[in-house]
């Protein structure tokens, strides 16, 4: 048990004071959803691992946790993109290029980027769950080499909602990224495929020595995704999962984010798969 | 250890003697049957036998509400909080409050440290007393002996209507330094300090009963009952979780981020956005309670995080006793050993 006799007055940090960062560049990329890249107040590096989010605030609002959504980079600057469900979200939609928000962190566990060295790495992101997903996809392509095939299974309920379409643009005209995306419902001009991201796993031809899945998503599609990636003989410990849970802190502290005894702002919120699979509330 | 003699009549000038420190902090009667940890201002008001605070210890360290930090809105400016270190003697603690604060110590101070919390502890005393159980106190269930003077600088352990001081640290020899009403004393043990409520197994039995008690049918019977009004968290002495939220004054040019105690007993504590909730049902949560106090923390630092105080039990308005709810997990695991053994 730590005791206040162990701890050091230089050791206790202000863990609720934010950091103000510029927004260098804003744009509405669909109904609901805006991107932002913001920059670190002394231009320095917010040195986070692709999985990791921050908590964004506004004065006045609140706080919120959002995932980073670029590739870690040493130029001070980074992206967010944030879909518009309630009061905070809604109030972020107003910032633009030169104003300023205030971000703690980045806090929780990444992705573990030594454990997925030379494997191939197989994406699955439903609706929102691209943005995390999307720091580590362009961590594999800045590092392409490192890594294996990359297969990116990518499911929308609309062709409108599909996030980051030029970018998507850009994987499916590489050769060395197998891109799928499926919609759950399609429109006139739609003429990719429609179905749950689910029906996407079956035709996949996968290296089960090498693979290691990577799943963001809404709460529902976990179930789903990991019977089908069973059905593929995939080990539970080759998949991992990023969680969301409500967060007020982000340092271990609230109590809100726990599933079971878990700190999902601490040991998560990227989980390897046979690691939370005995907690009851994960999924 | 030094032991010494104090006669009850002394104890206010024992108070008036410990405010030379800092300000002090002690037991005071709330109305005819309540009681409130308070700054002292008359010493003959302070109350040596009282059964329990109704909030507990906690709010000195971690206040109900307590500011973050403040900002401006005309120029998005914020500053953080200065939390003051100030010498403080907490007087009349009993041994289970003290225990929780171990508890927090330990909450608040692993991983991140925090320094609000830390800076309000830096320069704490604690003055702990001996007190009779009530109906409600079980924390002897728990490991936690009425004189159990861990954490404590000075106790005073009655004895026939007086009381012996032990002295256990440097800091408790410092406190009643030039203090000349004290007498040099042979330690004497008190019996006859029962505790009426217990929990039937010894506490590093618990982990055991709780391994299997995750689908026992008790939560669903407790959850029945329970109006999930949260009081059993905000009255509980090691309970830490909070919510955060921003003020902003009536002109909208500044404001503040504070927390404020929550409850994951409240239906809205686990939800997350597109309205999911990981714990939308009072079973849900009410097991989520116990397992924080006798599961999830215990598996790593082996100690209970309760106490045993009683507060869950005496403020609760739907009468759920959380030592019941233990006992009732404990005869359900024999139970079902029982069978095991029958069937075998
Ligand atoms: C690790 C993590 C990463 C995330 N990354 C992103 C991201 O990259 N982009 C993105 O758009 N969203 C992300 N979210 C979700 C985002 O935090 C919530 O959508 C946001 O908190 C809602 O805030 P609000 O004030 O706009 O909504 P509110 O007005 O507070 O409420 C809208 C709904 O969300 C619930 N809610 C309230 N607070 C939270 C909270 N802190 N977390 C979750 N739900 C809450 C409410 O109960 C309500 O159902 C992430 C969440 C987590 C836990
Ligand atoms: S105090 Fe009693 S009724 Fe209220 S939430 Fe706790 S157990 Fe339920
Ligand atoms: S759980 Fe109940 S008895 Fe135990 S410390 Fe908390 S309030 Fe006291
Ligand atoms: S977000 Fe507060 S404990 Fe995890």
């Amino acid at each position: 048990m730590k005791r206040f006799e162990d701890v050091k007055l230089d050791e206790a940090q202000d863990l609720y004071f934010p950091t103000m960062c510029k927004v260098t560049q804003a744009k509405q990329i669909t109904d609901m959803e805006k991107w932002y890249e913001l920059e670190m107040p002394e231009g320095q590096d917010l040195g986070h691992s692709p999985g990791q989010f921050v908590e964004v605030s506004a004065f006045g609002i609140g706080e919120a946790p959002i995932s980073i959504s670029s590739a870690p980079h040493n130029n001070g600057r980074f992206e967010l993109c944030i879909r518009q469900v309630g009061v905070l979200t809604n109030v972020l939609k107003k910032y633009e290029a030169g104003d300023s928000l205030g971000i703690r962190g980045p806090y929780g566990k990444g992705f573990p980027i030594e454990k997925l060295l030379g494997k191939d790495i197989l994406i699955i992101a439903g609706g929102i769950g691209l943005v995390p997903l999307r720091s580590l996809i362009n961590y594999v392509l800045d590092n392409r080499t490192d890594f294996g095939r990359l297969i990116i299974l990518y499911g929308a309920k609309t062709p409108n909602e599909l996030l980051f379409k030029e970018e998507i643009a850009e994987w499916i005209a590489r050769d060395d990224v197998e891109f799928h995306v499926t919609v759950d419902q399609g429109d006139e001009n739609w003429t990719g495929n429609t179905g749950v991201i689910t029906t996407l796993i079956p035709g996949l031809d996968l290296n089960l020595n090498t693979t290691i899945a990577a799943i963001t998503g809404p709460p529902i599609m976990y179930k789903f995704v990991i019977m089908s990636l069973k059905s593929k003989q995939l080990a539970d410990d080759q998949i991992y999962v990023s969680l969301e849970r409500r967060m007020k802190c982000g340092v271990g502290k609230c109590g809100h984010c726990q599933i079971n005894g878990v700190y999902c702002c601490q040991e998560g919120p990227v989980f390897n798969y046979a690691d939370i699979k005995p907690l009851e509330e994960a999924f | 250890m030094e032991c010494f003699s104090l006669l009850r009549t002394d104890v206010p000038a024992l108070i008036d003697h410990l405010g030379a420190f800092g300000e002090v902090v002690a037991p005071h009667a709330k109305g005819d049957v309540s009681y409130s940890f308070e700054t002292v201002g008359d010493s003959s008001l302070v109350v040596l036998d009282y059964n329990r605070t109704l909030l507990p210890l906690k709010k000195e360290f971690l206040p109900p509400v307590e500011k973050l930090v403040s900002f401006s809105l005309n120029d998005l400016t914020s500053t953080p909080v200065e939390i003051p270190i100030e010498p403080k003697v907490y007087f009349a603690i009993h041994s289970y409050e003290m225990q929780s604060i171990l508890r927090l110590d330990h909450s608040m101070l692993s991983g991140n440290v925090e320094s609000n919390y830390l800076k309000r502890r830096t320069k704490s005393r604690f003055v702990g007393i001996s007190f009779t159980p009530d109906e409600f106190h079980f924390s002897e269930s728990v490991g936690i002996a009425i004189e159990d003077m861990e954490g404590f600088d000075l106790f005073l352990n009655e004895v026939d209507g007086d009381y012996q001081l032990y002295v256990l640290t440097e800091n408790g020899r410092l406190l009643i330094h030039g203090f000349n009403k004290l007498k040099t004393a042979e330690p004497e043990i008190v019996e006859g300090r029962e505790f009426k409520t217990k929990i039937r197994y010894h506490y590093n039995r618990l982990p055991r009963v709780f391994q299997y008690a995750y689908h026992s049918d008790v939560w669903a019977e407790v959850a029945s009952r329970c109006v999930s009004c949260g009081a059993c968290n905000l009255t509980c002495p090691t309970c830490f979780c909070f919510d955060v939220n921003d003020e902003v004054t009536i002109t909208a040019e500044d404001g503040k981020r504070q927390r404020s105690w929550d409850s994951c007993m409240l239906s809205t504590f686990a939800e997350v956005a597109g309205g999911e909730n990981f714990r939308e049902n009072t079973i849900n949560r009410t097991r989520h309670r116990l397992y924080r106090k006798f599961k999830y923390i215990t598996d790593e630092e082996g100690l209970p995080w309760c106490v045993g105080c009683g507060r869950c039990t005496a403020f609760c308005p739907a009468g759920i006793s959380l030592p019941e709810i233990v006992n009732d997990l404990i005869h359900e695991d024999e139970q079902a050993q029982l069978h095991q053994r029958v069937s075998v």
